[in-house]
């Protein structure tokens, strides 16, 4: 389909063994009102969004003034997205956007681990293979641009069309910069994300059908480890993306 | 690899759903949850603070009491001392005063008899001078 996975089918060739393969490009289309969609990338993300919410309603359905088991470990999750919020947004504003950015960090966290711990692979559908959702390009753009979305609406709330000036506020000099900025903030967000998490599957895969044993492992915890990063890093930048829109440039500098 | 399609919409759509739902089933209810825990460890702070200060000042209150008791105590025991003493001075001079009332009375009782002895015998003079003088010149005065 492209010349990379060709270059991996090529390499698949000097292997026969059944219990690892490559395949990138491949995809279980479906028909949805006339729209071709991923459905192993709908699939897994289901599996994950499943899984989120039912943590979250076994661990908020009997809510104790001392947290036990389930609830403790939530409660950990949601002072970290917090604290991650307020130290990105500040504490005045950070309130409102802690779903919004506790929520990108939670999906894409559980959608990196689940690609790097759950063995997909023993589900085969007729046709692509299910993975973290987060290594489809489509997953990742539509994260992005709800990032994108959600700075333009914070900026546009708290300043009105004056949200404008922040493209011109230092010098109208910037405004082609400024602009560009905007196109390259989901680009970079969505591409850094998503190279990410498909490079570590690959990286796995392609060890795995050198040397099934023991050898990949290491690459596997590094996978986990860039895995947490990578959601820790979206996460972030989101939050520093909404905080630069609420700022701006010109009455935001005594904030800091 | 880079083929986009109707799954990005669809994922867009499904993410903010799950951000609404997110919302709903855990960031709510924890924070609420979380901001609760913190009110009650607060007003419990603060209210053990509060009753702390009132036991250290009832405690003050309760020294201050003693110690003016103790001062009132002992005051009380000096009075009584001093009254005691006093009624004890009165009855000694009293009775000093008694018993010199009595000396008196009794050296002029015997003064007073003295004298009576004194001018009894005086009025026998006479007779026992005469009665001398008889005994003496009885003889020539019969003679």
């Amino acid at each position: 389909m492209h010349h990379s996975s060709l270059l991996l089918e090529s390499l698949t060739r000097f292997s026969s063994k059944p219990l690892a393969s490559l395949e990138v490009g491949k995809h279980l289309y479906w028909q949805m009102g006339g729209l071709k969609v991923h459905g192993q990338v709908l699939i897994t993300s289901w599996v994950v969004i499943g899984l989120l919410v039912i943590i979250s309603v076994l661990a908020t359905r009997n809510i104790k003034r001392v947290p036990t088991g389930l609830q403790n470990l939530m409660e950990y999750a949601l002072e970290f997205v917090r604290d991650l919020t307020k130290n990105q947004i500040g504490e005045k504003e950070y309130r409102p956007w802690v779903p919004f950015i506790g929520t990108l960090f939670l999906f894409i966290f559980v959608s990196n681990w689940s690609g790097a711990l759950f063995p997909w692979k023993l589900i085969s559908l007729p046709e692509g293979e299910l993975a973290a959702p987060t290594n489809d390009i489509n997953t990742t753009v539509a994260l992005a641009l709800c990032t994108s979305l959600a700075y333009f609406y914070a900026g546009f709330r708290k300043k009105g069309l004056g949200y404008f000036r922040k493209y011109i506020e230092p010098t109208p000099v910037l405004l082609p910069i400024a602009i560009l900025e905007d196109f390259t903030k989901p680009l970079s967000l969505s591409f850094r994300l998503f190279g990410n998490i498909l490079a570590d599957e690959l990286v796995v895969a392609v060890l795995v059908l050198l040397v099934p044993l023991i050898v990949p492992l290491p690459v596997m915890l590094l996978g986990l480890f860039t895995s947490g990063i990578q959601a820790l890093v979206f996460a972030t930048l989101a939050g520093a993306y909404i905080h630069e829109a609420l700022e701006g440039h010109g009455d935001g500098e005594e904030a800091h | 690899m880079f083929d986009f399609d109707g799954t990005l919409p669809l994922m867009a759509l499904q993410f903010l759903i799950l951000v609404a739902v997110m919302n709903a089933v855990f960031f709510k209810p924890l924070t609420q949850a979380i901001d609760e825990r913190d009110g009650f460890v607060r007003v419990n702070n603060s209210e053990a603070r509060e009753r702390l200060a009132q036991a250290k000042r009832l405690a003050e209150q309760y020294e201050q009491e003693l110690a003016t008791t103790q001062k009132q105590s002992q005051s009380v025991i000096a009075q009584a001392q001093a009254e005691a003493q006093k009624i004890a001075q009165d009855e000694i001079s009293q009775a000093r005063r008694q018993v010199q009332s009595e000396v008196m009375k009794a050296q002029e009782e015997l003064e007073s008899q003295k004298q009576s002895a004194f001018s009894a015998l005086e009025s026998q003079v006479d007779t026992l001078a005469r009665q001398i003088l008889e005994k003496l010149l009885g003889a020539t005065l019969a003679s």
